[in-house]
């Protein structure tokens, strides 16, 4: 690979390479309040605005990057600099190109530099003020990241003569490169440029000087750049356009030629070298080549012929003005040109007659043009905010004729009211009418718990732009605080941001409040923006929870219209037209696969793989069943795990059982957790003594083997079925139960246990109205019961030979670490309740354990748990989901069930 | 020592592709923590909800982020980013410090200055945190490589701010900024003086929508004198655009090719698919190595991780990206769990990286 050319690279938000095929880098320099008496008038009469239509101007004419320049006593240099560069930056058609940053105070410089996002270039510095200062301005420079402009100047001052120049450029260059490390491609000299024909003899060379000095530099100081301020050279001309021209030409073209780089030129202000008359460029040019003695009288004589002339005006575009007046509304705010706004917008108005059809009309179809190019890709973030500018100005022109429209139907309105009403005041029926006619207010806010909000900063900027009156609430803020804002403002829209996912769910909480609250019911709109929404999240998790209008925003772009949408008189064909978009989304989601599936031929390929010849199963100690008719409570209450048990009332957190302390921040629930800690021990000690529950139980085990994903138990001839996952995996089986049992000798087990007393307890509390110890007692039951299975399962596996007793702590069971599991049917590892027949029957639990299996397979008692026991170290719990037709016939047919019946079993896990 | 491990970075990086980590956030939230995980005893009375800082698990919950780490370093990473992508004390403060908005008032640079950059105790936490994070990454760098006996690298992640130095935020007065530019490189220069006091091997400036706040980290970088190597990323729309600043990426090549980074890539913002045209007109103008850790895909709320692509699809577009000699380090960013990386590390093990252009010799 050959190396890469060490050309100049600069950035505005556009690249721009220095290659040869550029020949010649134009500097702007209308921008300069030292070279342009019409920017330093508009600076100070601090007319800004136009000020940047001089920069957009000069981008326009061609050049490549804009000098900016404040060095004038009368303004603060520093302060201007940072201003004039943060207003370019919302202007995009001015920050593409590159900047120069021209002072000679370095505190501006430096200030330039930060208000840059690009590479630019600093003009200038020089070893005027000694070396150390030089070296180490040049070092900030290169932190920055700037390319820079040497003057030709030393401790002695200006380099006038070849010799000098050559000399002084020499030496800064060597410091550059050797010492500070400066990429030499980015170091551009300025051998200065000074004015001939001036009468004084010894600047007759000056031009000749330059230029030699130039060929010089190219010559012997290798990738560096050559510049000057051309028009300097005519300064002798003020006044005569054409001269100055053709010297301007003609001295670039000789410069050229001899390397020079860029320049500082007024970029309207060249003439084509070729179309010089040829009396005035050889006139010109025995000036500028220092041909002889009499050269500069015969370019003062042949000057008079040519004053008043020149001066080449640059013809601007404006074809598209022809076009019609819609049309050249949408091109102003596609390009984000605000000159003719004004008339264009009094035009529409003739045709359209009222303000609203103006704005709803061909202003709003060209932000919708706007919003379109945003998405594809084709506008940027700055255009959409010029964009939205634009728009602002037209607004505003028509504000006035709004704001009489509208006095004129307050009067109207109000006094219909007083007509209707009599016991309305005037005053109470103005402030009636007026709320009904005012300008939309729009509460936005970042929702709690994410602290993004630049786009929706944006949206912000975008909206009050066009009218509406923005409340920004800022970043984290909690539903109560929006809604009660919603209600201080007497708001009428909502606009609810977020960056992260996390925020997804709180704007269905805050969907949820304002709804309690009474909002759907006004028909107050919520708009949805932010990175991770979508139409879709929007349509199926957020609006089903809200009756009123409720809108995802794409972007800021499409914030105005959807808002003048909904504030529209004909807002009910935009919420129609959005619900039943709503309604489509929440279709296709319901009727797609929401992932890729595998056909359970090749599911069952991806099984786990456990090399059976290598491993030994586990012999329980005993086979067949064990029944336990009344388990310890006393027992059972130290495998209680407390944490679940404080959910029931809503406190979420973790029980620490060592403090007896509810881990949680809500200081006021951690309170209520110790004090329904107490009353619930109270209760415990109640029913353990007072023997309200009974435990009973069964376990047993059973050989077993293996069959495809059914396990089978030869010797009762009973045959557990299991699912196995469809999704498509990456790198990880395809899980089944059955795939940790071996295809031969191996055990299953399983268990039913429940709590008596507890629902018919519960019933008589709760028709004393003792609803509170009702629920109390259920949660007790419910704890019993899963503390039953804990240690029924601790029990099962010492019985199993794969754990030894006291091999774990008591929080160390609570946590799982243990081998094996003991997944219950109906459960996300094996969804199927109907599983539960199966094991009922072969331990028969209802007649050894009076645990009952209702139709519906639910348990009775309620506080019951049960489940098969696998041995298998590789044993985990897993989640079914996706499953596909060919896996359900396959399993329908191995119970022999229907298929309908199999899917109304397994509803919510089938992928089809 | 920097310098060192700049060259052997270098030399890794010439004969393999090297594979970053990927999303903290999507990963955390996989371990379901809660509000009072996230606040742990020290935040518990916290004003504002930090379930959502993920950076402070640094400190409440450092055992999830340990095995955060643990888990892409197994699954394959290289280099592991800290959990510090908002470890300023600028970002940090939207967790810390009221809302001005709130009460009426502005964010602004007085409201900075006053309330945020010289809140000392703020300094502290940000320091803390900083700190903190580099240890548990380091901790797990050391014990994965002493495990396979491969080195592992640890990259101080120095994420974007939530205040922008181009962004017009008011309309009637387009030059104002709610913060300066010195007070970015302030922010950026108190985090990077934590990293680098926690030896962390380099520092990664990443998810760039903002190009000025970028600048303002990089001058922050080069004023520390730290010859750690620098990686540069961005954040860039459809259009190849950095999100906020609209800048392109060849420009912002340019704009910081004299920081001679190790690396300069794209993340965040788009998947694979979107990214690959910006990727491969970044690797024609750049002469350092190019590094690539996109979105899993574009944002899908329905999706369980939150974003559309599958560990296979990233394998398969970063297979592709990397036939295609587009990569020398790639990862992934919002929606890549442990499981994509270790597909990722999969499709670019054996591959050789995109040769690198030099420039030419002055």
């Amino acid at each position: 690979m050959s190396p890469v050319p060490r050309f100049l690279r600069l950035s505005g938000t556009e690249a721009y390479n220095h290659t040869p095929d550029k020949n010649f880098l134009m500097i702007g320099e209308r921008t300069n309040v030292a070279g342009s008496p019409r920017f330093r008038k508009l600076i100070k009469e601090n007319k800004l605005e136009d000020a940047l239509e001089v920069a957009r101007q000069q981008v326009e004419n061609g050049a490549n990057v804009i000098d900016i320049c404040f060095d004038d006593g009368l303004i603060d240099g520093k302060f201007m600099m940072a201003k004039f560069l943060d207003l370019i930056q919302a202007e995009p058609d001015i920050q593409a190109v590159p900047i120069m940053v021209d002072s000679s105070k370095w505190e501006i410089i430096e200030e330039g530099l930060k208000h840059l996002q690009g590479k630019g270039i600093v003009n200038s510095i020089s070893l005027k003020e000694g070396e150390e200062a030089f070296i180490t301005n040049a070092r900030h420079i290169l932190n920055y990241g700037a390319a820079v402009v040497v003057m030709a100047f030393d401790e002695q001052g200006q380099a006038a003569t070849y010799e000098d120049k050559c000399r002084i450029c020499k030496r800064a260059y060597d410091i550059l490169v050797d010492e500070v490390r400066f990429p030499p491609q980015d170091i551009i000299f300025d051998p200065n440029i000074l004015t001939v024909a001036t009468g004084i003899e010894e600047h007759n060379n000056y031009a000749l000087d330059f230029i030699n000095a130039t060929r010089w530099i190219k010559k012997n100081l290798p990738f560096a750049k050559v510049s000057g301020g051309v028009s300097n050279i005519s300064f002798s001309f003020r006044g005569n356009n054409a001269v100055r021209e053709a010297m301007h030409s003609a001295f670039l073209y000789h410069a050229t030629q001899a390397g020079m780089d860029m320049g500082i030129v007024n970029a309207g202000m060249l003439e084509v070298y070729d179309e010089i008359p040829e009396n005035l460029l050889t006139a010109v040019e025995d000036v500028l080549l220092n041909k002889d003695d009499e050269a500069t009288e015969r370019l003062l004589d042949l000057a008079e012929e040519f004053k008043g002339q020149g001066s080449k005006k640059l013809v601007e575009d404006l074809s598209w003005r022809e076009q019609p007046v819609e049309k050249r509304l949408e091109h102003s705010l596609l390009r984000g040109i605000d000159k003719f706004i004004d008339q264009d917008t009094e035009e529409a108005l003739s045709k359209y007659e009222k303000p609203l059809t103006v704005i709803e009309g061909p202003l709003m179809d060209g932000m919708g043009i706007v919003g379109d190019l945003f998405g594809a890709g084709k506008m940027f973030l700055p255009q959409v905010v010029k964009s939205a500018r634009v728009m602002k100005k037209s607004v505003a022109w028509l504000e006035p004729l709004m704001e009489e429209e509208r006095e004129e139907k307050i009067i109207a309105q109000a006094s219909r009211l007083c007509s209707e009403d009599s016991t309305l005041s005037i005053s109470e029926a103005r402030a009636i009418a007026t709320k009904s006619f005012s300008n939309g207010k729009v509460i936005m806010a970042t929702v709690k718990g994410d602290v993004h909000d630049i786009g929706k900063n944006i949206v912000g900027v975008v909206l009050s732009c066009n009218g509406f009156d923005v409340v920004d609430m800022g970043v984290m803020v909690s539903c109560d605080k929006i809604l009660d804002a919603v209600e201080e403002h007497d708001a009428d829209i909502i606009g609810l941001s977020g960056l992260i996912t996390p925020s997804l769910d709180e704007m269905i909480t805050v969907a949820k409040e304002a709804e309690k609250r009474g909002f759907g019911e006004k028909n107050i709109p919520i708009l949805i923006g932010g990175a991770t929404t979508s139409a879709a999240h929007t349509a199926i998790k957020i609006a089903g929870h809200y009756t009123g209008p409720l809108v995802h925003v794409l972007d800021a772009s499409r914030s105005v219209p959807v808002t003048t949408a909904l504030l529209s008189e004909d807002r009910q064909i935009f919420i129609t037209t959005n619900e039943e978009n709503h309604q489509k989304a929440r279709e296709k989601f319901n009727g797609t696969k929401k992932k890729a599936a595998l056909s359970i031929e090749q599911a069952r390929a991806n099984k786990v793989s456990i090399d059976w010849k290598s491993y030994a199963p586990p012999i329980p100690e005993f086979t067949g069943t064990r029944a336990i008719k009344s388990q310890s409570l006393r027992e059972l209450a130290t495998y209680i795990d407390w944490t679940p048990f404080f959910h029931t009332w809503e406190l979420r957190g973790v029980w620490n059982s060592e403090t007896e302390t509810l881990k949680t921040r809500n200081k006021e629930g951690g309170k209520v957790a110790k004090e329904l800690y107490s009353e619930a021990k109270e209760l415990l000690e109640k029913i353990i003594t007072e023997k309200r529950f009974t435990a009973s139980g069964i376990y047993g085990f059973f050989p077993a083997k293996a069959e495809g994903d059914d396990i089978h138990l030869p010797d009762h001839n009973v045959t557990f079925h299991t699912l196995r996952q469809q999704n498509k995996k990456f790198e990880k089986p395809n899980y089944a139960l059955s795939d940790y049992v071996a295809p031969k000798s191996d055990h299953l087990g399983g268990f039913v246990v429940g709590i008596h007393g507890a629902d018919e307890w519960a019933a008589v509390l709760r028709e004393q109205n003792n609803i509170d110890e009702a629920l109390m007692v259920q949660a007790l039951a419910d704890r019993f019961a899963e503390a039953f299975a804990e240690l029924l399962h601790h029990r099962a596996r010492i019985a199993w030979g794969i754990e030894r007793p006291g091999q774990f702590s008591q929080s160390e069971l609570i946590h799982e670490k243990y081998q094996g599991i003991r997944p219950a049917p109906g459960y996300p590892s094996q969804p199927d309740h109907t599983e539960k027949r199966i094991l009922f029957n072969l331990l028969q639990a209802n007649e050894k354990a009076s645990v009952e299996l209702t139709e519906s397979c639910a348990m009775h008692p309620g506080s019951a748990v049960c489940g098969l026991y696998f041995s298998h170290p590789d044993s985990h719990y897993f989640m079914i989901d996706n499953l596909q037709k060919d896996q359900i016939k396959d399993y329908a047919e191995r119970k022999e069930l229907s298929m309908e019946e199999v899917e109304k079993w397994l509803g919510p896990w089938l992928g089809y | 020592m920097t310098t060192h491990l700049s060259e052997e970075l270098k030399s890794a990086l010439c004969e393999r592709i090297l594979v970053l980590d990927g999303a903290m956030g999507t990963t955390i939230r996989g371990y379901g923590l809660c509000e009072s995980d996230a606040r742990g005893e020290r935040f518990q009375d916290n004003r504002e909800d930090l379930l959502n800082n993920g950076d402070i698990l640094s400190i409440t919950q450092p055992d999830v982020i340990g095995d955060i780490h643990k888990r892409f370093y197994e699954a394959g990473s290289d280099i592991c980013e800290t959990n510090t992508f908002s470890g300023t004390v600028l970002a940090q403060s939207e967790f810390f410090v009221e809302d001005p908005r709130k009460t009426g008032g502005t964010k602004d640079p007085e409201f900075f200055e006053k309330q945020v950059l010289n809140n000392s105790e703020l300094q502290d936490l940000v320091h803390e945190l900083n700190i903190k994070s580099v240890q548990l990454a380091k901790e797990q760098a050391n014990r994965v490589s002493q495990n396979d006996g491969r080195k592992r690298y640890v990259a101080g992640a120095i994420g974007p701010l939530t205040v922008s130095l181009t962004n017009v935020v008011d309309p009637n007065d387009t030059s104002f900024r709610p913060v300066t530019f010195d007070q970015v490189k302030q922010t950026y220069r108190h985090q990077i003086d934590a990293l680098l006091e926690a030896n962390c091997d380099i520092l990664m400036v990443e998810t760039i929508f903002d190009s000025l706040n970028a600048k303002a980290a990089l001058v922050a970088i080069k004023e520390s004198r730290t010859e750690a190597p620098v990686i540069i990323s961005a954040a860039v729309g459809r259009g190849g655009e950095t999100m906020i600043s609209a800048q392109k990426v060849e420009a912002l090549w340019n704009t910081f090719a004299h920081i001679d980074p190790l690396a300069i890539g794209l993340n965040c913002s788009l998947g694979p698919d979107l990214m690959e045209p910006f990727l491969r007109d970044l690797g024609k103008a750049a002469t350092t190595h190019i590094s690539c850790y996109p979105n899993a895909g574009l944002p899908n709320p329905l999706a369980p991780t939150g974003f559309d692509l599958e560990p296979q699809d990233m394998h398969d577009y970063i297979a592709a990206f990397a036939d295609a000699g587009l990569l020398n380090l790639a990862g992934g960013c919002c929606g890549n769990t442990p499981e994509h990386i270790a597909a990722i590390a999969k499709s670019v093990q054996g591959k050789s990286p995109r040769p690198v252009p030099t420039l030419a010799t002055a």
